[in-house]
């Protein structure tokens, strides 16, 4: 039975992925089910399973470990659960998702997600990587009359495929050097090896497992597939695959490289700075000349993807809390972003170029406010989440000397703060269209109320966060 | 009570934006301004307070508040006063209220929200001023920025989403290279210390700092107060901010954020890093040289007076940089001082301006002309201001800018020799401005049934008036506080040079100061130096 501990938050979110499904079946078409009801009881539990098992490092099986670490990115991925299903259960009826499919996907990419956090083997994590990535992928087409949907999904799938497969072969190295798939056993052959140059084979695993995760946080130069599928998906899922699965990305990719291969740090620093740099450039650079809001916001998610690098690059505990932190921060005040965007749209009219916003806050004040808190926490202004988080992944790249990161990462982030305030421009400084815009009900608005009062929270009294930030990462490196 | 004067802007803010009700409500409106109008003065009354209970012989912060907020990273919230900013929170305090009274006609535009930003600025501008821990310091350094956009851009004139989002930019840019340095000041003085990183201010003035890296973070905190001030060549947002914004924009932009600039170089740059401040203060001198001839000569041939305003301001805080520079106790005072004349003088003129252009709504001189005949009232204001800009003895601009140009004249005669140039072309602007617009005979046919100045326009006028010639004839109830804190701020930057300190203990000065100057606290600034 204790092998089980581990996996109970997991295992909540799949049993509530499966009442979705079967309260599906039942459902009489036209019917209006609660089904968000079940992904927020599932939600909840696994919130408390998380904070239940907090500190009790319990693993199962040997390649799953809720240490604090894994229990912190369940957190966030229950808050960006959470957000998503306030918000879908108005979008989903709007935009006629099916929603038997939609809720049970949502529910089980959660559970890849908080499996591939929690995962210890490198084939564990792959599996994770797949059933996250599967169900995002449906999720993506999911209007299937929706020609930009189906587009976008392929071209997800095509590339995240190729990704997959670029991960698996560098898990195959990793196995042919050590003869094992296990990040403690692979991290002794490495100390072992330490003294010596490092073999071919560690470099080759190396290289091809960066491929992999970058494809994941849409890191520069495999950030293609990103602007397509933000774009193409709808508004909602877009919402939630860009916090969700950047925060199990990330906390992998934290695990893996800044546990198991920080003895090759020699090799990846350099690369991921590069990377890094790369990233928070062009995704700023190329973010300034759109005119769809969520190609606009896909491109800063890879500038955001970008910052969190330095986080990794800094490998100092600064820097993996940091990290934490920042994909908190990032997870609240994006999905509060797109979450309006979704709010705003309907099936016709989806509410998403620039232009659509002219004047919203004449004729919505309320939520042209909670969407300028939004993109100005994004943009990194204080008092906001965004601004604590920035400074937080600066001040590590800073404290180890990596002054021409933090540079680059300012000055991009200045630059990003022109894209953010142009949707400020329109709203607020630019005569409107009487578009319709649809009500907000209840549920969204709370979902709203909460994503703001947690920016508010992160931006003004962080300490909290901060210190269990820094406690989770103390358990595990 | 200091977080109280912070913080109750913000409440009132808050307060206003909730009594405007749902939506634009026009019905609203007398009482939103009344409550924020209300929240200002109260805000000023406790800034007046806090400076009659200020001990002014004590160079100590005053009126202190630590508590801790992420003590994982030593950042406080740590805020006080010190003879340097305690004026500037009262300007601050004295410029809010009049920018709220001097949009009570010209904003119409969902009032609520328009008294909400002032507040909020007003909270964040007496943050920047009170803030001891650096981070705190920033934050308020930085959400400063976000109500001035919004005033821009929303209650701004023709161009205002250009210059809303130049001024943002370009503060940003300045600002997020001095974040970078902030934070690495904090680890340096974690890796000297083998402690907990820290950010306060006096904890991080005790460091000794690689030279190279201390010209670095120097740079990195000069450019962002560089580019508020703006020095030359960083000035081009604010013609454009100036113009575009409301009045009350205006206003406080002249006032206050313009000081924020030099405010930072002596609270920040200057005690931070002394040597390089010593080496660079050359440069920083030329620069400033060149704005105050410069910002003149091009403010001489502006057609819009908001635009000839703006451009007066670089001239004049060029004047403050250069007394910063030279820093000598009259120098810096000086400086200090002009600061907050400045902020009288040129928010008055922004007023006078801003009433001109709610009657006419130009702003262009040529559209102008003969205005005595009409309104003589308003005429004898705007001369009174006009005055107090240019430094006429016995107004407030005068004793700022003879300090500075003793001061600096012990420290670089040759560059004192060129900025004294200013002074005149400084009157030359001004005065052929007035005169275009307020002599000869009425040319537009507009004119000539101009409304002379109201009950609510005398609120607004008299206060500063009677501020510029209380700067003016009583400058000791100024300079007394600052003078300790000011010389231990000379002691700090100047203490690592003793060879310049000794070339500066005067005799000369005291006896020019005498001559020139009205008031008896001139003596006591050349008995400090000494």
């Amino acid at each position: 039975m204790s092998d089980f501990t581990a996996i109970i938050p997991i295992v909540i979110i799949v049993l509530s992925a499966c009442a979705a499904m079967i309260a599906e079946a039942f459902r009489q078409p036209g019917e209006r089910m609660p089904i968000a009801g079940f992904g927020l009881i599932g939600l909840a539990g696994a919130a408390a399973a998380s904070i239940f098992l907090w500190g009790s490092d319990a693993q199962s099986f040997g390649v799953v470990r809720s240490d604090n670490f894994a229990l912190f990115i369940n957190l966030i991925l229950c808050v960006v659960g959470v957000l998503t299903m306030l918000f879908s259960d108005e979008v989903v009826e709007r935009e006629h998702l099916p929603p038997g499919e939609y809720y049970a996907l949502t529910l089980f990419a959660i559970s890849g997600m908080m499996l591939m956090a929690a995962a210890t083997d490198l084939l564990v994590i792959f599996l994770a990587l797949e059933v996250l990535s599967l169900s995002v992928y449906v999720l993506t087409g999911i209007r299937r009359a929706s020609l930009a949907g189906a587009e976008a999904a392929f071209k997800y799938f095509l590339l995240g495929a190729f990704s997959s497969a670029f991960f698996l072969y560098g898990v195959a190295f990793a196995f042919a050097m050590s003869g094992s798939t296990r990040l403690d056993r692979l991290a002794s052959v490495l100390a072992a090896d330490g003294a010596r140059e490092p073999q071919m084979l560690a470099i080759l695993a190396l290289g091809l497992l960066i491929v992999g995760f970058a494809f994941k946080i849409s890191a520069v130069p495999f950030h293609m597939w990103t602007p397509d599928a933000y774009e193409g998906a709808p508004t909602i899922v877009t919402a939630f695959m860009s916090t969700g699965v950047k925060a199990a990305a990330f906390a992998a990719f934290v695990r893996v490289f800044l546990s198991t291969l920080e003895p090759l740090k020699d090799q990846w620093i350099p690369v991921l700075s590069i990377i890094a740099a790369a990233t928070m450039i062009l995704g700023t650079v190329v973010g300034v000349v759109q005119s769809n809001i969520k190609r606009m916001l896909a491109y800063s998610s890879i500038a955001h993807a970008g910052y969190i690098m330095l986080g990794i690059i800094a490998t100092t505990s600064t820097g993996k809390a940091a990290v934490l932190f920042y994909l908190l921060a990032y997870a609240v005040s994006n999905l509060g972003a797109l979450g309006i965007v979704a709010l705003l749209g309907t099936a016709q009219n989806p509410h998403d170029e620039l232009r659509d916003f002219a004047g919203l806050w004449k004729s919505r004040p309320g939520m042209a406010g909670l969407m300028t808190i939004f993109l100005l926490s994004l943009g990194g202004f204080p008092p906001l989440a965004g601004f604590i988080g920035k400074w937080y992944i600066f001040s590590a790249a800073v404290e180890q000397g990596y002054f021409w990161l933090a540079i680059i990462g300012v000055l991009t982030s200045v630059i990003s703060v022109f894209f953010y305030l142009r949707i400020v421009v329109m709203m607020y400084m630019t005569e409107g269209s009487d578009v319709a815009r649809p009500r907000v009900p209840l549920p969204a608005a709370a979902g709203l109320a909460l994503a703001t009062a947690a920016v508010f929270y992160l931006g003004i009294y962080p300490t909290d966060i901060i210190d269990l930030a820094v406690e989770s990462i103390g358990t595990i490196f | 009570m200091l977080s109280l004067i912070v913080f109750l802007p913000l409440v009132g803010a808050v307060l206003a934006l909730l009594a405007g009700g749902r939506g634009d409500r026009p019905d609203r409106e007398p009482l939103v301004r009344y409550i924020a109008l209300a929240t200002s003065l109260v805000v000023f009354a406790a800034t007046l307070y806090m400076w009659w209970r200020f001990d002014p012989s004590s160079a100590d912060y005053q009126f202190v508040e630590d508590r801790q907020w992420m003590p994982a990273f030593g950042i406080k919230y740590l805020i006080g006063v010190d003879g340097i900013s305690l004026l500037l929170v009262v300007l601050t305090g004295f410029l809010t209220p009049l920018a709220l009274l001097s949009s009570w006609d010209s904003v119409h535009k969902n009032v609520k929200v328009f008294s909400f930003f002032i507040l909020a600025l007003e909270a964040a501008m007496i943050g920047v001023f009170v803030s001891i821990d650096l981070f705190l310091f920033y934050v308020f350094w930085d959400a400063m920025l976000i109500p001035m956009y919004f005033l821009i851009g929303i209650w701004g004139y023709e161009r205002r989403i250009y210059a809303a989002v130049k001024f943002i930019l370009y503060t940003m840019a300045g600002s997020v290279l001095m974040l970078i340095a902030i934070i690495g000041l904090a680890w340096a003085h974690a890796s000297a210390t083998n402690g907990p990183p820290s950010f306060n201010l006096l904890d991080l003035q005790a460091l000794t700092l690689s030279p190279q890296l201390e010209g670095w973070f120097f740079l990195a905190f000069t450019l962002a107060f560089a580019i508020k001030v703006p020095l030359f060549p960083f000035h081009t947002w604010l013609p454009d901010a100036h113009v575009e914004a409301p009045t009350a924009g205006s206003v406080i932009l002249a006032g206050v954020l313009l000081k924020m600039g030099t405010y930072g170089l002596l609270r920040f740059s200057f005690p931070l890093f002394p040597e390089a401040a010593t080496a660079f203060a050359p440069v920083l001198a030329i620069l400033a040289v060149i704005g105050i001839v410069y910002g003149a000569l091009v403010a001489m041939v502006q057609p819009d007076m908001k635009k000839l305003v703006a451009y007066s301001s670089v001239s004049h805080l060029g004047f403050v940089v250069l007394g910063l520079c030279a820093m000598n106790m009259q120098g810096v005072q000086g400086s200090l001082y002009q600061m907050l004349a400045h902020g009288v003088s040129t928010g008055g003129l922004f007023m006078i301006v801003g009433m001109l252009s709610d009657r006419r709504h130009t702003r262009l001189i040529s559209e102008y002309g003969g205005l005595k005949g009409v309104a003589p009232r308003f005429v004898a204001a705007f001369l009174l201001v006009t005055l107090s800009s240019i430094a006429l003895p016995g107004l407030n601009g005068f004793v700022g800018e003879f300090l500075i140009l003793i001061g600096a004249f012990q420290w670089s005669p040759k560059l004192t020799t060129l900025a004294a140039t200013g002074v005149i072309l400084s009157a030359v602007y001004m005065l052929w401005m007035f005169q275009r617009v307020n002599y000869g005979p009425v040319t537009n046919e507009k004119n000539t049934s101009l409304r002379d100045i109201s009950a609510r326009e005398w609120a607004l006028l008299v206060p500063t008036i009677a501020m510029a010639i209380l700067m003016g004839v009583m400058p000791g109830i100024f300079l007394r506080p600052m003078e300790p804190a000011v010389a231990r701020v000379i002691e700090r930057v100047t203490g690592s040079l003793p060879t310049r300190v000794a070339a500066e203990t005067p005799a000369g000065p005291s006896t020019s100061l005498r001559a020139g100057q009205p008031a008896d606290s001139g003596q006591r600034t050349a008995d400090l130096s000494k």
